[in-house]
C-alpha cells in the first residue's frame, strides 16, 4: 500500500456528524467524493471554472476543487445530496425539473446551489442577475435559457404571497 | 407537467412531459461511471509526451514499480506484446483514406504533445499519480507541423511514415460542370472561410472501468460511452475475446455530443490493464486531456456563379481540413460528412466540391456534433450574403430565390443525397413573424449614422442524420423491447442510449400512448449490453427515430393482443376498444372499462379461454429501420447514408464595438425543422444547447499551440466555453414538417444549431463591418480579428 499520510477530518455532512481518513493533500471534492463517499459533487476541471463541484460549507458556496479538505475541519458541508427536505426537493431542484433545467446532470451542484445563494439575498432577480448568478458555472447542454427559466420559476413560487 | 397529468383525452406524445428521472439527478443521486467504486479497484493514470512530434527512445520505469501501491508500469511497447491495434469506429480505406492502426499507447514515436506513452496502475490515484512523476521517458525531437497545408507540402515531416504522406482522406463530391454554368452566368464572387479548432468539452471528461473475472473468463466494462455494443464488438475484436465474454454498461453519462462514441485508447486500455493485474482498473481522463481532442479546423475556399436577379448557379469549393493526429474514433468521418452536407439546402445547377483533410502534430479529431456540417453551412450562407452584397439584393431575398421549393421534395441534391422533406422558406416566414425585420434593417441604417456598427446575419442549415455508414457499426435502424407484466407495468428496453437529452423520458412517452397506460407505469432500461437488445447507441440524432421507432413497433404488438383480450372480456370486436389512461374500455362507453393491469393478468392466466389463438404473453422485441437509405452506389459511385434532414434558420443581430472588436450579440432568431416533436421542451433544449455551441466556435472556442506544438488551451480559463452572461435570450419558433419515412413523422433534432449559428453569427459580423470595408473570414471572431480587420480596412 501507498505512504499517503492522512489527516482526520471531522465534519457535518448533510446533516450527519462524520469522520474520515483523508489523505494530507487532498482536495476537499477528492474527500467529500473518495473518502467520505458522497458523489453529488463532480470533479469537471479541477480549477473552479466550471463549478460542478459546488458545495455549501458554513452557509457559504465554495468550488470544493479549490479548498483543501483539511479547511473543512469541523465544518458543516451540504451537498446537493442534502438539498431536498425528506420526500420533498428544494424550490430550486423543483423548479430545475419541472422546467428541463439540466440534460446530462454534471453541472447541477454548481447551478442549483448558485440558484440558492442568489435567491437567499435576492428574492426577485432580473434575467440579468440570474446569468450573473450562475456565470460561474459551466454546462454544455442547455445553452442555459432554461436554468435562468427554473431560477425564475423558483423565485415565483419562494415569494411570499402578496400582501 | 407531471408524468401523470396527462390522461382525459390527450397523450403523451407532443407534450413536454417533464423527465422521468429528474427526481434522482436533483438529489445527486445518478452514479456516473466515475461514481462506481467496485471492490479492490486500482487506478490508471497515464504518462504523457511533452513533446509534439518525437520518437520514443526508451521509458524507464524502474523507479516508479518500487514505489509504494504500484502494481504495473507499462509503456507502449510492453503493452505492444499483449495486443494488436485497436480496431476503428469506421475504416478510412474503403473511401479511399488511409489505414490508421493505433495502438493504446504508442510504441515507437509520438504525434502531439500531451499524448501518453506510459500507463501507471495503483491501488490509489494519488500513488499512481505520484509513481507517474517518476517514469523518465526519453523522446528524440522530429521536426512538428500544425498547419494543414504546410503537412501537405514536399517534404514535410511524416506523421505516419509507412503512408508516404500526411493525407489521411481526399475526395471530391457534386455533379455538374462548374466552369461551364459559371461561364453562361452573370457573375462571379470567390472567397475563404476559416474555422477554428473547438473541442467537444462535455463537463464530464471520459471516464473507464475494465473488470476482468479470470474465472468465468468475463470482462465487465462500464464507462462513458454512447454506444454500448459497437464497443463490445470492438472491444472483443481488440482482446480476442466473444462479445458474449464481454458485458458493457454505459452509465448514465455528463454529456457528450460525439466525443463519447467509441474508439478512444483508453476504453481498450484498462481492459488489458485489467486483465494484467487482475483487479478492476479505472480510468479517469483529466480537463487537459479532454480538451487535447478537437474538431472543425477547416479552411474552405470557394466560388460562385450567379446571375444578376440572385440566383445561384453553380459552387465550386475546395476544404482543407487539419485533423491533428489519426484517431480510431471515425472522427475523419467530418469530413466527409461535411462534403456530403454540401451545397446544403439550395438548388444548384452544378455543385462541384474537393475536399482534403491532412494530420498534423495537433491533438486528435474527436466526432462533435454536428460532425463536420458546420462547414456546409458556412460556406452556403456566405455565398448567399456576398451574392445579396454583389447585386444589392436583400439577403433573405436571395436565399428565398435559391432554397429548394418546398413542393419538389424528396430532392435529390448534386451530391447524391436525397432530402426528404422540408419547407426552408416557411423557416423564413416564421422568423418573420417574430421578428420585424425591415424594421430592424431601418434601425440599423440609423445606428450606422450615429456611427455605430449593428450587423444581422443570417444562418440556415440542412443536417444530413440518421447515418447508415456501409461496413461501420453505425446504421440506421434499431431494435427494443416492450413488454408488459401480468401486473400491467411495463418495461421497455432499447438499443439506443440517451446522453441526457431526455430520449429515454420520450420513448417513454411514445410506448405510454401506444399502450394506454400512464408514464409512471413505464420503465425504461438503455445502455447495458446484457439487458438491452442489440443497438447503435447515440449517434447522428438516432434516439427517437430508430429508438422510438421500433418501441412503438413493438408497443403496437402488444397493444393489439391487449384489445384482443379486452374484447374477449367485454364481449365487444377488438377493434372496438380503445387503451387509454390505463384502461381497456369500448369506445364510447366508457363506463365499460377495464383496468389494464386486469386485461394484462387475464391473458397471462386464461388466455387459453379467453384468446385460445394468442400466445399467452406480452412481450414483443421489434426493429425499425430507415428504408431511405442506399448503400448501392448510383451511377457516379454515389450512396445515400443519411436517413432524415432536419433544417433550420437563425438570424443574428449584433452589435460591434469599432473601438475594441467586441462583438455583443443581441438577438438570436431560432425557427427550426426537425418534424414532429415528441417532446417539444426537450428538443428545445437540445437546440439551446446546440447554438451555444454555435456560437462558443463563432466568437470564444478555440483551442491554440505554440509553434512546438504544445497546446495553449488545457484548462477553462484559456478555452473559453460561453457562459451564461455571454449568450442572450434566445427567440425559438418551430416548423413540423413531418418526415414521410419515419413512423412518427420525426427527424433527427441532435445536432441542429450549432451549423446555423456559427454562419448567422459571420455574417452578422460582417454586415456590421460593411460601411468600414472591412471583412473577417476566420472563425471564432475574437475581437484581436475583428480589431485587425477594422485597422486593415482603414489602413
Amino acid at each position: 500500500m501507498s505512504t499517503e499520510t492522512t489527516i482526520r477530518v471531522e465534519l457535518t455532512l448533510d446533516g450527519v456528524a462524520r469522520t474520515a481518513e483523508v489523505p494530507s493533500g487532498a482536495l476537499l471534492v477528492e474527500a467529500l467524493r473518495e473518502d467520505f463517499g458522497t458523489t453529488g459533487p463532480k470533479l469537471g476541471c479541477a480549477t473552479g471554472d466550471c463549478g460542478a463541484c459546488t458545495v455549501r460549507r458554513d452557509g457559504e458556496i465554495v468550488k470544493s476543487c479549490l479548498e483543501l479538505a483539511a479547511g473543512a475541519q469541523g465544518c458543516e458541508i451540504v451537498t446537493i445530496e442534502g438539498l431536498a427536505d425528506g420526500d420533498e426537493l428544494s424550490p430550486v431542484q423543483q423548479a430545475f425539473w419541472d422546467e428541463q433545467a439540466f440534460q446530462c446532470g454534471f453541472c447541477l451542484s454548481g447551478m442549483v446551489f448558485a440558484a440558492e445563494d442568489l435567491l437567499r439575498s435576492n428574492p426577485r432577480p432580473t434575467d440579468d442577475e440570474i446569468r450573473w448568478a450562475i456565470s460561474g458555472n459551466l454546462c454544455r447542454c442547455t445553452g442555459y435559457e432554461a436554468i435562468v427559466e427554473a431560477v425564475r420559476t423558483a423565485a415565483r413560487r419562494m415569494a411570499p404571497p402578496a400582501g | 407537467m407531471s408524468a401523470t397529468e396527462v390522461v382525459d383525452g390527450k397523450l403523451y406524445a407532443g407534450a413536454s412531459v417533464r423527465r422521468h428521472d429528474g427526481d434522482r439527478y436533483l438529489r445527486g443521486r445518478v452514479a456516473y461511471t466515475d461514481d462506481i467504486v467496485l471492490p479492490g479497484m486500482v487506478h490508471a493514470v497515464l504518462v504523457r509526451s511533452e513533446l509534439a512530434h518525437a520518437r520514443i527512445v526508451g521509458v524507464d520505469a524502474d523507479a516508479a514499480r518500487e514505489q509504494p501501491g504500484v502494481l504495473a508500469v507499462l509503456s507502449g511497447a510492453e503493452l505492444a506484446r499483449h495486443a494488436g491495434p485497436i480496431p476503428n469506429a469506421m475504416d478510412p480505406v474503403p473511401v479511399g483514406g488511409q489505414p490508421i492502426a493505433l495502438h493504446c499507447l504508442p510504441v515507437d514515436k509520438v504525434v502531439y504533445a500531451g499524448q501518453p506513452v506510459a500507463v501507471v496502475v495503483a491501488e490509489t490515484r494519488t500513488a499512481a499519480l505520484a509513481a507517474a512523476e517518476l517514469v523518465a521517458v526519453s523522446l528524440e525531437a522530429l521536426p512538428v507541423v500544425l498547419d494543414a497545408e504546410a503537412a501537405l507540402a514536399d517534404g514535410a515531416p511524416l506523421l505516419y511514415e509507412e503512408w508516404g504522406t500526411n493525407l489521411l482522406l481526399s475526395g471530391t463530391a457534386g455533379e455538374g460542370d462548374y466552369d461551364a454554368v459559371a461561364a453562361a452566368s452573370d457573375h462571379r464572387i470567390d472567397g475563404a472561410i476559416t474555422t477554428g479548432r473547438s473541442a467537444p468539452a462535455p463537463m464530464e471528461p471520459r471516464a473507464y472501468i475494465a473488470d476482468w473475472d479470470a474465472r468465468e473468463e468475463r470482462m465487465t466494462w462500464y464507462g462513458t460511452t454512447q454506444a454500448p455494443h459497437p464497443l463490445r464488438h470492438s472491444l472483443a475484436g481488440y482482446l480476442g475475446l466473444r462479445e458474449r465474454q464481454i458485458h458493457v454498461v454505459a452509465p448514465p453519462v455528463g454529456g457528450s455530443f460525439g466525443y463519447k462514441n467509441f474508439g478512444h485508447p483508453e476504453e481498450y486500455l484498462v481492459c488489458l490493464l485489467s486483465r494484467l493485474v487482475e483487479r478492476p482498473v479505472k480510468f479517469v481522463e483529466d480537463r487537459m486531456s479532454s480538451l487535447r481532442y478537437g474538431a472543425k479546423d477547416t479552411r474552405m475556399t470557394f466560388q460562385a456563379a450567379f446571375d444578376a436577379d440572385g440566383r445561384v448557379r453553380a459552387v465550386s469549393c475546395a476544404l482543407l481540413a487539419n485533423h491533428g493526429a489519426a484517431a480510431a474514433t471515425g472522427a475523419f468521418g467530418m469530413a466527409f460528412a461535411a462534403s456530403l452536407a454540401l451545397p446544403s439546402g439550395y438548388a444548384l445547377e452544378a455543385f462541384h466540391g474537393e475536399y482534403r483533410l491532412a494530420v498534423t502534430n495537433k491533438g486528435p479529431w474527436s466526432p462533435m456534433r454536428p460532425f463536420g456540417k458546420e462547414t456546409a453551412s458556412l460556406l452556403m450562407e456566405r455565398v448567399m450574403d456576398l451574392v445579396a452584397e454583389r447585386t444589392g439584393l436583400d439577403p433573405a431575398d436571395v436565399r428565398r430565390r435559391n432554397w429548394i421549393p418546398a413542393d419538389r421534395f424528396p430532392y435529390a441534391t448534386t451530391t447524391g443525397l436525397e432530402l426528404d422533406s422540408g419547407d426552408y422558406a416557411g423557416l423564413l416566414d416564421k422568423v418573420l413573424e417574430v421578428w420585424d425585420y425591415p424594421a430592424a434593417r431601418v434601425e440599423q441604417t440609423r445606428a450606422r449614422e450615429d456611427g455605430r456598427l449593428l450587423g444581422i446575419g443570417f444562418g440556415f442549415e440542412v443536417l444530413p442524420e440518421g447515418a447508415d455508414i456501409p461496413g461501420a457499426l453505425i446504421g440506421a435502424s434499431d431494435i427494443s423491447t416492450v413488454r408488459m407484466d401480468p401486473s400491467g407495468e411495463v418495461e421497455v428496453l432499447t438499443g439506443v442510449t440517451s446522453p441526457g437529452n431526455g430520449n429515454d423520458t420520450a420513448i417513454m412517452q411514445i410506448v405510454a400512448d401506444r399502450l394506454g397506460v400512464l408514464m409512471s407505469e413505464v420503465r425504461i432500461v438503455q445502455g447495458d449490453t446484457e439487458r438491452c437488445p442489440f443497438g447503435f447507441g447515440n449517434v447522428s440524432s438516432r434516439g427517437i427515430l430508430t429508438g422510438g421507432g421500433s418501441a412503438a413497433l413493438a408497443a403496437d404488438d402488444i397493444a393489439v393482443k391487449l384489445r384482443r383480450v379486452a374484447g374477449a372480456m367485454l364481449e365487444v370486436d377488438a377493434e372496438r376498444i380503445v387503451l387509454h389512461g390505463g384502461m381497456a374500455a369500448v369506445a364510447d362507453e366508457p363506463e365499460r372499462a377495464l383496468p389494464l393491469g386486469v386485461v394484462a393478468h387475464s391473458l397471462y392466466t386464461i388466455g387459453g379461454i379467453l384468446v385460445p389463438d394468442l400466445e399467452p404473453t406480452l412481450e414483443s422485441t421489434r426493429t425499425f429501420q430507415m428504408r431511405n437509405v442506399r448503400h448501392h452506389p448510383d451511377e457516379h459511385g454515389r450512396i445515400m447514408p443519411f436517413s432524415t434532414f432536419s433544417n433550420g434558420l437563425y438570424v443574428a443581430l449584433v452589435e460591434v464595438d469599432p473601438a475594441t472588436g467586441v462583438i455583443e450579440l443581441q438577438r438570436h432568431v431560432m425557427a427550426h425543422d426537425c418534424g414532429v416533436m415528441i417532446n417539444p421542451r426537450f428538443v428545445a433544449g437540445q437546440f439551446t444547447g446546440g447554438v451555444v455551441t454555435g456560437l462558443g466556435a463563432a466568437l470564444d472556442e478555440e483551442v491554440v499551440h505554440d509553434a512546438d506544438g504544445v497546446q495553449r488551451t488545457d484548462v477553462f480559463k484559456s478555452y473559453l466555453l460561453p457562459r451564461a452572461t455571454d449568450v442572450p435570450r434566445f427567440e425559438m419558433v418551430h416548423q413540423v414538417t413531418p418526415s414521410p419515412f419515419t413512423p412518427l413523422g420525426t427527424k433527427g433534432a441532435g445536432e441542429g444549431g450549432v451549423a446555423c449559428s456559427m454562419a448567422a453569427l459571420l455574417n452578422a459580423v460582417n454586415d456590421a463591418l460593411r460601411p468600414l470595408g472591412a471583412q473577417v473570414d476566420e472563425l471564432p471572431l475574437t475581437p484581436e480579428r475583428v480589431l485587425d480587420a477594422i485597422l486593415e480596412a482603414r489602413a
